[in-house]
């Protein structure tokens, strides 16, 4: 049992005014010349008795719910189900590239001559993601695109269609620069002020073209610890970009020319890698070669969401004025029937 | 003018102010007390001729009589807060009736009229000597018309008596008579040798025009206190009775010294005092 509160405590000063009942009759008086030979009535005394203590309890009940007592309710573990997932979709200029292994015959594709070969980054995401998204009814979807700024293109709702006509409206576009870190704190600033009852996601993906700055780092590091948020890289891998799980310098790549760009590059997604795995939060990368790989990774998406989330559920605080106004009432309607039978005028 | 009060008396004042009753002096009146010798009262008029016809040395007797004689007729008024009770008559007012009535009569039949008022104390402002006045009546309805009734004791009727004349007159007591056990004896034991008539003053609503049910508070004019009621045949029985039982205490401690108790029911109506006079000599 909790402790009682009360939200107006100075009202309870004004309770001894409940033995006021015990001083006044609540009936007409009559004068009656001599009482010292009046029949001594057992019945009249405890009435009077009982009156009383009708009209000090409605007295008390109606100055205690003045004063809302309530106790506070405490918190609960709760299991949820679900997952709310912020899509955080890159629409980069190099999202527009192929997927790994269908590179090839991009002009076929780009004249419509065939569709089933050449595959860009950014389609195969969306073709899946929205698979995926179909596959989970239970979940609430948001989505956030982004190149050099982020765009909150969905907010975090159970509107499917919504999240769906966003997802299809990503298109890539090159601005030269991307905004990895203001996408994120975007993504996360979706869950500022939603109940944590679910698992939250924060599904990247991404081709890793993206710096995220010392500062930003330390920022994205609090703000993922205060939401809560789990974080998942979808790395979508093209022809030419290097493993992110590979050591931070490997020395297989042979073109010398390109040495230092290869090494730039490699070095700005190990270091994405690396900055994600300090952020202190439940991260997981997956590379992604092909659509059967896009799917893979969607499969382990739905399996780390489908954990039942146990979250500590703040149960509200509960109000007792209501029960102790329901209580004057019925004392009221008493003490009113009461005072409805008492003798107006001394007379038969 | 209301109809007066013929009260009676069956005892001889005493004194030689001629008045209405049959006194104990010899004088005019129509009663005859003894036969006398002419030398001893020299009123031709009163010659009994058969009487002095018969007697062997030719002496003139004349007639005596006992002097119709005047006495006084005093009222004895508790004015204790109780008296103020306002029932379905103005208790005070009822006193004020029988008081204002009792001086008219007291003055038709020539006797002196007083009034004493009292609660635990004499109160002055309701003290009219015993005197002879035509006036009489006035004073007790302007007197006792301003008089608030106050206080919780009647003690103050004993003090009066040492006050009262000291020839034997005719003493209403006008009270309610709701005083502590005893009371009412040590002042009767204190007029013993008066002619009292005590007048019980009642209110229908004090006693049989009770209301039939609900919820009242009750408070006690004498003391203050309250207590609550809740008004149902089975009460209203115990208060009836007790009221009777109130009424019969009062009768037997009168007549233990040969008073008749006057209930007032409500309001005065002279009639019924005439009547009262008319029984009470049985």
């Amino acid at each position: 049992m909790s402790t009682l509160y009360f939200a107006n405590g100075g009202l309870l000063w004004l309770l001894p005014l409940a033995l006021l009942p015990l001083v006044f009759f609540g009936v007409r008086r009559f004068d009656y010349p001599g009482l010292e030979d009046f029949p001594a009535d057992a019945v009249s005394d405890w009435l009077r008795r009982g009156i009383s203590l009708l009209g000090g309890l409605m007295l008390a009940c109606l100055l205690l719910a003045a004063a809302s007592p309530f106790t506070e309710g405490g918190s609960e573990t709760r299991v949820g189900e679900g997952a709310e997932i912020v899509v955080v979709l890159d629409r980069s200029g190099s999202m527009s590239e192929g997927l790994k292994g269908r590179e090839y015959n991009r002009q076929d594709a780009e004249a419509g001559k065939s569709d089933t070969h050449f595959l860009s980054k950014i389609e195969a995401a969306r073709t899946v993601l929205l698979k995926f998204m179909r596959q989970r009814p239970a979940d609430t979807f948001g989505m956030v695109a982004f190149n050099a700024a982020p765009i909150s293109v969905a907010p975090l709702t159970n509107d499917r269609e919504l999240a769906e006509a966003a997802m299809l409206s990503a298109q890539s576009q090159s601005t030269g620069f991307t905004a990895l870190g203001r996408a994120l704190a975007l993504a996360l600033d979706y869950f500022e002020g939603r109940p944590h009852t679910a698992t939250r996601l924060i599904l990247l993906v991404s081709d890793g073209d993206a710096l995220i700055e010392p500062d930003d780092q330390e920022i994205l590091r609090n703000e993922f610890a205060r939401q809560r948020a789990q974080l998942m890289w979808i790395y979508v891998r093209g022809e030419r970009e290097a493993s992110i799980l590979d050591s931070v310098i490997a020395g297989d790549n042979e073109i010398i020319t390109e040495a230092d760009t290869e090494y730039a590059d490699r070095k700005q997604r190990a270091s994405m890698h690396e900055v994600f795995g300090k952020l202190g939060v439940p991260y997981q990368a997956f590379e992604v070669e092909s659509e059967e790989g896009f799917r893979n990774a969607i499969a382990a998406v739905a399996r780390a969401t489908n954990k039942p989330t146990r979250y500590e559920y703040r149960l509200p605080r509960q109000d007792y004025a209501g029960y102790l106004y329901f209580a004057a009432t019925l004392l009221l309607i008493a003490l009113a029937w009461i005072k409805h039978m008492e003798i107006r005028e001394w007379k038969p | 003018m209301r109809q007066l009060i013929h009260y009676r008396i069956n005892w001889k004042p005493g004194g030689y102010v001629p008045g209405a009753k049959r006194g104990s002096a010899a004088g005019i009146g129509e009663q005859l007390r003894a036969l006398v010798m002419l030398r001893d009262n020299p009123d031709p008029r009163r010659l009994d001729l058969r009487a002095s016809m018969r007697d062997p040395f030719g002496r003139l007797w004349v007639r005596d009589f006992y002097l119709n004689t005047a006495f006084k007729v005093m009222v004895l008024l508790d004015v204790s807060a109780s008296m103020a009770y306002t029932g379905q008559n103005e208790r005070m007012r009822v006193a004020r009736d029988i008081t204002e009535q009792l001086a008219i009569s007291a003055y038709r039949s020539g006797d002196a009229f007083g009034v004493f008022s009292a609660n635990g104390e004499i109160l002055k402002s309701g003290m009219l000597p015993a005197g002879v006045n035509r006036s009489s009546w006035l004073w007790v309805r302007r007197k006792l018309g301003e008089l608030m009734p106050f206080g919780d004791s009647a003690a103050g009727l004993l003090r009066i008596v040492p006050q009262l004349p000291q020839r034997r007159s005719l003493v209403f007591v006008i009270s309610d008579f709701r005083w502590p056990d005893g009371r009412l004896e040590q002042l009767f034991r204190a007029l013993a040798h008066h002619d009292v008539v005590p007048v019980l003053l009642q209110d229908p609503a004090e006693m049989s025009a009770l209301p039939r049910r609900g919820f009242a508070a009750l408070r006690d004019m004498e003391t203050g206190r309250a207590r609550f009621v809740w008004m149902r045949a089975a009460l209203r029985e115990k208060i009836e009775a007790a009221r009777a039982r109130h009424v019969r205490t009062v009768q037997q401690v009168s007549r233990r010294f040969g008073f008749k108790p006057f209930v007032v029911k409500g309001a005065f109506d002279p009639a019924r005092m005439n009547q009262y006079f008319m029984e009470r000599r049985a």
